[in-house]
């Protein structure tokens, strides 16, 4: 995990000791958000113009992010891989989703969840760090048993057209699935006459 | 334990800024200050702090498995009747927790009592475990520090290594109050070990919390998460429109229902009950128990459920000698022995002991002019001396 925005203090640290070993963070110093700050977040936005790529090596070779940017995403996205994927009781309803040949097993996955993932087929990012997309692997999205390339997806059901055939780089994220049947609003309410939540 | 003044690191507003450690000042008066820190030995931090934490949280825990179980007990704490179902299965499955805080009254001389758990929705968390940490580092490095000098503060590491052991397929969303910058930093930083721990992440608003017609509880854009960390107190997400959901969701939560029975001054007056005499322990009674009466007319008066020392009063004599305001206090007063925090030119440290999972994991220091620590207590580090 990248940790290059925080001094590299410890890491030689051999003795035993009450502390940690090292402190870095991935989000907040890596992809750039120390700028603006832990309390100043921006949540992800459901619909923004993002970038997808394969590998770290095409992003950087774009030149919108930087190359430490592009790497320290991959990293972030890789890492999230295996407990993001959706996965699939059957090896037909995977591909179903995601085209042929763009499925495999998952050998530590629980019975009950199912067995078949999607490969990860690239990962997104933010045009900026300050858009506050949390970088995350990508799938194809193919439709019915298609050869036809019709964008990629997310492990949490975003849809991402790229609009240049199968070339990754702009691409538009949207949510995939109407969020008209499910209620927002109902936590916080309670806690309005408050000003922070915390103890 | 010795309060040293040590002087500030002159640009520590700088480094503060490449951490991302916005919130070290609030509306212009500071929260965090290192001009000076405190100064503990090992004997104290291990015999002292590490070990009575873990004990008692232990303790915590063993009163948890009878409280779900005992309706006596869960209204004694005024958890309202409509969150039992919650509470109890919460316990049943095993939902684990993520992390707490024990508050000590502890000037390094007799053991450190408990004034109150921080089980639901502790903050403090990224100062204690970023920031103090690389004071301690850089203060080393810049020979402000004698080498050997060491900290109790293992909080992002087991923090990264409890978030990997607890983590479910699926996306996990961390949500808090978007307009408390120190609510949602603190979320922001957990989202951050969620990250490294491997788990598909989500920061959110707390109205941006969806309940699907499956019952699952979701992020904005409709899709479900498996776990659901907020920043919210048990006691407002019951009263809320979505609370009646909860027990039947198949979404986990951080912290889980159970830690309700925790975080709640109750807790002490029942653990007085079950430990009398304990060495950690101040004797506590609720305020409508006639055993209140042994505490005669010098007592803390606290409110079942509040946070930052909000309606706690002090009285000496039957005489109000300190107080706060706040709007807590419907669900009554529990009536505890005053174990005075320690005086230190003047100022005055509460000693928080951090437990992640069931490790006692590190210590932070607020600390305050008065006897009630408020949320304008100020974070000042701490380190062990070399022996």
């Amino acid at each position: 995990m990248a940790e290059r925005d925080l001094p590299r203090l410890g890491a030689d640290r051999k003795v035993a000791t009450k502390r940690s070993q090292t402190v870095s963070t991935a989000l907040v110093a890596s992809a750039g958000l120390a700028a603006f700050g832990l309390g100043s977040l921006t949540f992800v936005d459901w619909s923004g113009n993002v970038l997808v790529y394969r590998d770290a090596t095409a992003c950087a070779a774009e030149g919108i992010r930087s190359a430490e940017d592009c790497r320290s995403a991959y990293d972030i996205a890789r890492s999230a891989y295996p407990s993001s994927a959706p996965h699939y009781q059957w090896e037909v309803a995977c591909e179903s989703h995601h085209g042929n040949f763009h499925c495999q097993t998952d050998p530590a996955a629980a019975p009950t969840v199912g067995r078949y993932v999607p490969r990860m087929a690239g990962y997104v990012l933010g045009r900026r760090a300050s858009d506050g997309v949390t970088p995350e692997p990508v799938y194809e999205h193919g439709g019915g048993h298609g050869d036809g390339h019709a964008g990629y997806c997310t492990g949490s059901g975003g849809r991402i057209s790229t609009g240049y055939g199968g070339r990754a780089s702009s691409g538009m994220l949207k949510s995939a699935r109407s969020s008209s049947s499910a209620k927002f609003g109902g936590f916080g309410g309670s806690g309005k006459s408050f000003s922070s939540f915390g103890s | 334990m010795r309060r040293v003044p040590i002087g500030e690191r002159p640009d520590w507003r700088e480094r503060a800024k490449a951490a991302g450690f916005t919130f070290h000042t609030f509306d212009g008066a500071p929260y965090w200050d290192e001009s000076h820190a405190y100064a503990f030995t090992l004997r104290e931090i291990e015999e002292d702090i590490e070990g009575p934490a873990g004990e008692l949280h232990a303790l915590c825990r063993a009163f948890a498995a009878q409280a779900v179980e005992d309706e006596r007990i869960l209204t004694s704490l005024r958890i309202p009747e409509t969150a039992w179902d919650a509470v109890r299965d919460s316990w049943r499955r095993g939902d684990p927790g993520l992390y707490g805080r024990l508050d000590f009254s502890y000037g390094g001389a007799g053991p450190a009592k408990l004034l109150e758990y921080n089980a639901d929705t502790p903050t403090a968390l990224y100062e204690t475990a970023v920031f103090q940490w690389l004071w301690l580092e850089e203060s080393l490095q810049d020979r402000r520090l004698k080498p050997g000098s060491d900290q109790f503060n293992a909080v992002h590491e087991r923090l990264i290594e409890r978030l990997r052991s607890i983590a479910s397929t699926g996306l996990t969303g961390f949500a808090a109050e978007a307009e408390a910058p120190e609510d949602l930093g603190t979320a922001a930083y957990l989202q951050d070990c969620a990250v490294q721990a491997g788990c598909a992440t989500l920061l959110l608003d707390l109205s941006q919390i969806g309940l699907r017609p499956d019952g699952a509880f979701c992020g904005p854009d409709g899709q479900p998460l498996a776990t659901l960390f907020k920043l919210y107190p048990w006691e407002w997400a019951f009263a809320d429109p979505f609370g009646a959901a909860v027990a039947a969701s198949p979404t986990r939560f951080l912290e889980p229902p159970w830690k309700m029975v925790l975080s709640n001054k109750g807790l002490l007056a029942h653990l007085w009950a079950r430990e009398p005499g304990h060495p950690n322990l101040l004797p506590c009674f609720f305020e409508d128990d006639p055993a209140c009466r042994a505490l005669g007319d010098s007592y803390v008066r606290k409110p079942l459920l509040s946070r930052e020392g909000a309606n706690v009063e002090i009285l000496s004599d039957g005489l109000r000698v300190a107080g706060e305001t706040g709007p807590y206090g419907a669900e009554g007063f529990v009536r505890q022995a005053l174990a005075a925090l320690p005086d230190f030119d003047g100022r005055r440290p509460l000693v928080g002991a951090w437990m992640v999972g069931d490790e006692a994991s590190g210590l932070c220091i607020r600390e305050s002019a008065g006897p009630i620590t408020g949320n304008d207590a100020l974070f000042v580090p701490h380190w062990i001396e070399p022996e």
